[in-house]
């Protein structure tokens, strides 16, 4: 029997025409805002946590030291430059003494004529000692002619009188030596304070390091506090972790760390948490901590940028739910159980957060409950969904 | 005598005033049941005019005209639905088949009863019938265009004799046959004049069917004139 | 009675299919234009949904965060959490820029948000939350991201741990989640370049770089480089309370102004969308008269072929009705298969736009309403055509 085009195109013509309704059919239903939303799931389980804490840190040293003059001054010479290691005593810098040489000078020339006049005192003193020496004697020979009646009265009173006069002399004497001596201390001190002044203009590293920065070069004129240099002790290098406070929960000393330097994303240096600052940043609602390197890496640098895992105890046997399930009703946090193929949102109290996503339920579920994770859209109760094994992938 | 075609001094004027054309001026004929005559004429006599009078296609403007016992035209009068008439006392065999090219041979052939009410199934009957009186229900289900020439005319006459009318206007059916097919064309209208008791005016201009004719009409200047066989072959 | 309209289709099915497929694409074309302006409206309702704000806060006297640009501090949040009624007030931070990643680069709108609060994405398809407070991202698939991604946004690289759905601004750009403080320094620092230079020119001002103060000027540099502003505070209203009053409320005390949802709406719609609406409305008229001209054209074609058969079913006695009849089948069965085929395309093709293209059931049923009556008027110029037809022309002569 030969098929006869005729007789074949009514019944193609119809086969064609039921499959595109029934494309439309399809197109219409499964598609497009008629269609159920696709949802995936997933059975909640027990299982652990490794909550970690994370947070950005800059490099800072913990020992670092401003080294500029007490005066102001002119800088003379600069011995170090950045980057040159120093040990504790080392000559750093010099400001130009200006007239603190001359003033040395003069206190020292003023502290010899001290000297000088402690010895005219003396001598002084020497001259009234013998004259009240020679008055007493003369005194007690007149008293004793006046006793005899050898000697008039009056010439008894001269010889007294002279002898009071250089005993008043010798006081004399004495309070000029010890005002010479006091004197002499006193310029003794100024030439101290000279001799201290010119020693300041020589800046000395207070404790090994390395230098950090240059600040002034010879010649600038810098006032009293204003940095020559700048010190940095490259053992006490720390980072200065920063953390958000709404996610600092377990923070203390002694969390091991694992830092991540801008400079070398590839490798994982080992630290702890050795301080937790009492003041927090209240302006960005931060926590800040100091964590120390196990081992300072080669070429840290001060002011460097860091990433910070802190490492949180694990908890292990508490019910888990990827954070990707959680939804919120209003402030309250919860997830949509599927149970008897109706969607119900069921409000959590959660606990902590791991750093897969992982979180834990303190109450709301038990293990078993069947849950929705992702979905196409927002679903609430009443929504017509579709399980799938998942969604990523494709367009919209 | 009933059925049949009588016109009696039908005449047509196309226009009005001195524009009038006087295409038809006083025509007679007669055409009883079962009869097949012919209508010869030469072009601007008036024959298309008359075809198209006898069609129920124009309507006269002063004769009488009765088709199948019918009176469709007195004077004046017209009856009202010449569509009706043309589809159920009219049946047309064109110069050539003009079969609808969609439909197939069957359908073609039962169209006409479907349009006049005829449940499906019976116009398909009918249909049948007549292909197979015309020797072509074999080729029933085909379209057109698998169709030979000699078949796409004999559905078309099996077309024409659907409605069964009693009126049947054949235009130049043989024109674009060879003689052999013209005379078999020729013998099948009078098998079916006499079967289906259906007057058939054949308008023609071919000269070899013209011994067919018993009677045969010419027409001349809007005039009608019977001729006889006896005159013809003796012409 | 056999279907004459049927009957001529099965016959030139080819012809008949290969117009209706070609009229089909462009009823396709229209549907996805009407789906691109429902697409931008989605979107923006989409925008203030996902948001899961009851109420904006944005600064006083303008339409922002979406509409305007809108500069607040980033310690408003606390003055609003003390406003009764309000559960929750989250800053925010909004800003479209360009994103790099693999050597491409992908406009994004970079959203800094507080995890927990309004401003976070409600749902995920992939991936999970953000659990680190920096250099992490939630993205919505329509950047192109792919879970484990890195990319980079302004001078920070950021890993993509987690993927959603319809987060897209109100100019269709995709949605890029990161923690609120990174979005700030991205909004608010510049290129390295300009960073030094900006310290160089506060240190040569002579009033700001004094010799005796040595720690002014780095106080300064440090105040430069941070940014405490955001474009809005998010709002959840407390469950019970009348979301009104808490607005009015906040705009009253704290100087700002407060939107609510519809507000928002209003002035997405309104304002962003409604250029772009005109001109899809346009199009659209255009579209449905291309489309009417089109089913005209071919309707008159086929009407024309079949002249002489109109002629033959004329004479022998067809009603002039059962002739129209035939026409406007036709162009109603020509008006079906388009509609299928522009329906289908349109659902096929549409994920595949760069805008979101939503086709509304209501939409379809008043776009086959519209086809059918355009399929009807355009068939009315054969129609005329073939009423015309004198029968006497089968007759030769």
């Amino acid at each position: 029997m030969k098929l006869r085009r005729a007789a074949l195109r009514p019944f193609v013509f119809g086969v064609v025409g039921l499959l595109l309704l029934l494309a439309l059919a399809y197109v219409t239903t499964r598609s497009g805002p008629l269609a159920p939303v696709r949802v995936t799931v997933t059975t909640v389980a027990i299982g652990s946590i490794e909550p970690a804490l994370f947070g950005i840190g800059t490099v800072e040293a913990r020992r670092a030291y401003v080294i500029g003059p007490v005066v102001a001054g002119r800088v003379r010479r600069v011995l170090v430059d950045v980057g040159d290691g120093v040990h504790r005593g080392d000559l750093l810098a010099e400001m130009e003494p200006v007239d603190l040489d001359e003033r040395v000078g003069a206190s020292a020339s003023a502290h010899e004529r001290g000297r000088s006049a402690i010895a005219v005192a003396e001598a002084q003193l020497r001259d009234a000692q013998s004259r009240q020496s020679l008055t007493t004697t003369e005194a007690r020979r007149a008293a004793d002619l006046g006793r005899g009646g050898v000697a008039s009265q009056s010439s008894v009173d001269i010889a007294l009188q002279a002898q009071a006069a250089s005993e008043a002399q010798v006081a004399v004497a004495e309070a000029s030596l010890t005002a010479a001596r006091r004197d002499l201390a006193r310029l003794g001190a100024d030439r101290g304070a000279a001799l201290q002044q010119r020693a300041n203009i020589r800046l000395l590293a207070p404790a090994d390091g390395i230098v950090s920065s240059r600040d002034a070069e010879p010649g600038s004129t810098v006032v009293a506090g204003q940095a020559v240099v700048k010190l940095l002790d490259p053992s006490s290098l720390w980072v200065n972790l920063r953390l958000d406070q709404n996610r600092s929960a377990g923070l203390g000393v002694g969390l091991p760390a694992h830092i991540v330097r801008r400079a070398d994303p590839q490798q994982v240096l080992v630290g702890t948490v050795v301080r937790v600052e009492p003041i927090s940043d209240s302006v960005t609602e931060e926590r800040l901590c100091k964590v120390a390197f196990e081992v300072a890496p080669p070429g840290l640098s001060a002011a460097e940028m860091v990433e910070v895992s802190l490492t949180l105890p694990a908890i292990s046997g508490v019910l888990t739910i990827p954070n990707a399930s959680v939804r919120f009703r209003g402030a309250q946090p919860g997830v949509l159980r599927l149970a008897d193929g109706a969607l119900a949102f069921v409000p959590l109290t959660l606990g902590v957060e791991g750093r897969d996503g992982q979180v834990q339920v303190r109450n709301g579920l038990s293990a078993g409950d069947t849950i929705v994770v992702y979905s196409e859209r927002d679903v609430s109760e009443g929504t017509r969904y579709r399980v799938v094994p998942s969604l990523a992938g494709g367009r919209q | 005598m009933s059925g049949g075609i009588r016109l009696e001094g039908l005449s047509k004027r196309y226009g009005n005033g001195e524009t009038a054309v006087q295409a038809l001026v006083d025509v007679n004929m007669s055409v009883d049941p079962g009869e097949v005559v012919g209508l010869v004429g030469p072009s601007g006599s008036g024959k298309s005019t008359l075809l198209k009078c006898l069609g129920a296609i124009i309507e006269p403007t002063g004769g009488r005209m009765t088709l199948g016992g019918t009176t469709i035209y007195d004077d004046g009068w017209r009856i009202d639905d010449l569509r009706a008439l043309r589809r159920d006392r009219i049946g047309f065999i064109f110069q050539a088949p003009y079969l609808i090219p969609f439909l197939d041979a069957t359908d073609n052939v039962a169209l006409l009863p479907m349009l006049a009410g005829l449940g499906n199934g019976q116009a398909r009957a009918r249909a049948r019938e007549l292909l197979q009186a015309l020797d072509v229900a074999h080729r029933a289900s085909a379209l057109p265009s698998e169709l030979s020439g000699v078949e796409q005319q004999r559905v078309s006459i099996a077309r024409a004799l659907a409605n069964r009318p009693p009126v049947i206007l054949a235009d130049e059916p043989t024109a674009p046959l060879d003689s052999v097919r013209g005379l078999a064309v020729m013998r099948i209208l009078h098998e079916m004049a006499r079967q289906y008791e259906t007057a058939i005016v054949v308008v023609t201009h071919d000269e070899k069917i013209i011994p067919t004719f018993k009677r045969i009409y010419s027409i001349r200047d809007g005039r009608t004139i019977e001729h006889v066989a006896a005159e013809l072959t003796q012409a | 009675m056999i279907s004459l309209a049927g009957r001529d289709i099965l016959h030139s099915a080819g012809r008949f299919a290969l117009t209706g497929l070609g009229l089909g694409l462009l009823i396709g074309v229209t549907f996805t234009m009407a789906g691109v302006y429902r697409g931008m409206i989605d979107d923006a309702e989409v925008l203030l949904e996902n948001s899961g704000a009851d109420l904006w806060v944005v600064q006083q006297d303008t339409l922002g965060p979406y509409a305007e640009p809108s500069s607040i501090h980033d310690d408003v949040y606390r003055d609003v959490l003390g406003v009764p009624g309000v559960a929750q007030a989250t800053n925010v931070t909004y800003l479209t820029m360009q994103t790099q990643s693999r050597g491409r680069d992908v406009r994004a709108m970079v959203v800094g948000f507080v995890p927990g609060g309004p401003g976070e994405p409600l749902y995920l398809i992939a991936g999970r939350r953000l659990v680190r407070s920096h250099y992490e991202a939630v993205a919505d698939v329509s950047a192109g991201f792919t879970l484990g991604e890195r990319i980079q946004i302004r001078r920070h690289e950021y890993e993509v741990v987690g993927l959603t759905r319809r987060m897209v601004s109100s100019g269709g750009d995709p949605m890029v989640f990161v923690p609120l403080k990174d979005a700030q320094e991205a909004q608010f620092l510049k290129d390295n370049d300009a960073i030094v230079n900006e310290r160089v020119r506060t240190a040569t001002n002579p009033s700001l770089n004094r010799p005796g103060v040595p720690g002014v000027l780095d106080a300064l540099t440090a105040s430069q480089a941070s940014n405490h502003t955001v474009n809005a505070v998010l709002v959840r209203v407390a469950s019970g309370r009348s979301i009104e009053a808490v607005a009015t409320d906040i705009q009253r005390w704290q100087h700002l102004e407060v939107f609510t949802r519809a507000q928002m709406e209003e002035i997405l719609v309104a304002k962003l969308i409604a250029t772009a609406s005109r001109q899809i409305g346009m199009f659209l008229v255009i579209l449905t008269v291309v489309s009417a001209a089109i089913v005209a054209f071919i309707i008159y074609t086929m009407t024309l072929g079949k002249i002489r058969e109109i002629a033959v079913l004329k004479l022998i006695g067809t009603r002039n009705s059962t002739i129209a009849g035939m026409i406007v089948q036709q162009a109603l069965g020509l008006g079906v298969i388009g509609f299928a085929v522009g329906k289908i395309a349109a659902t096929l093709w549409g994920p595949w736009f760069p805008r979101y293209v939503l086709l509304l059931p209501g939409d379809a049923a008043r776009g086959f309403v519209i086809v059918m009556v355009v399929c009807v008027l355009a068939s009315t110029l054969a129609i005329r055509s073939a009423l015309a037809v004198d029968p006497a022309t089968a007759i030769g002569g």
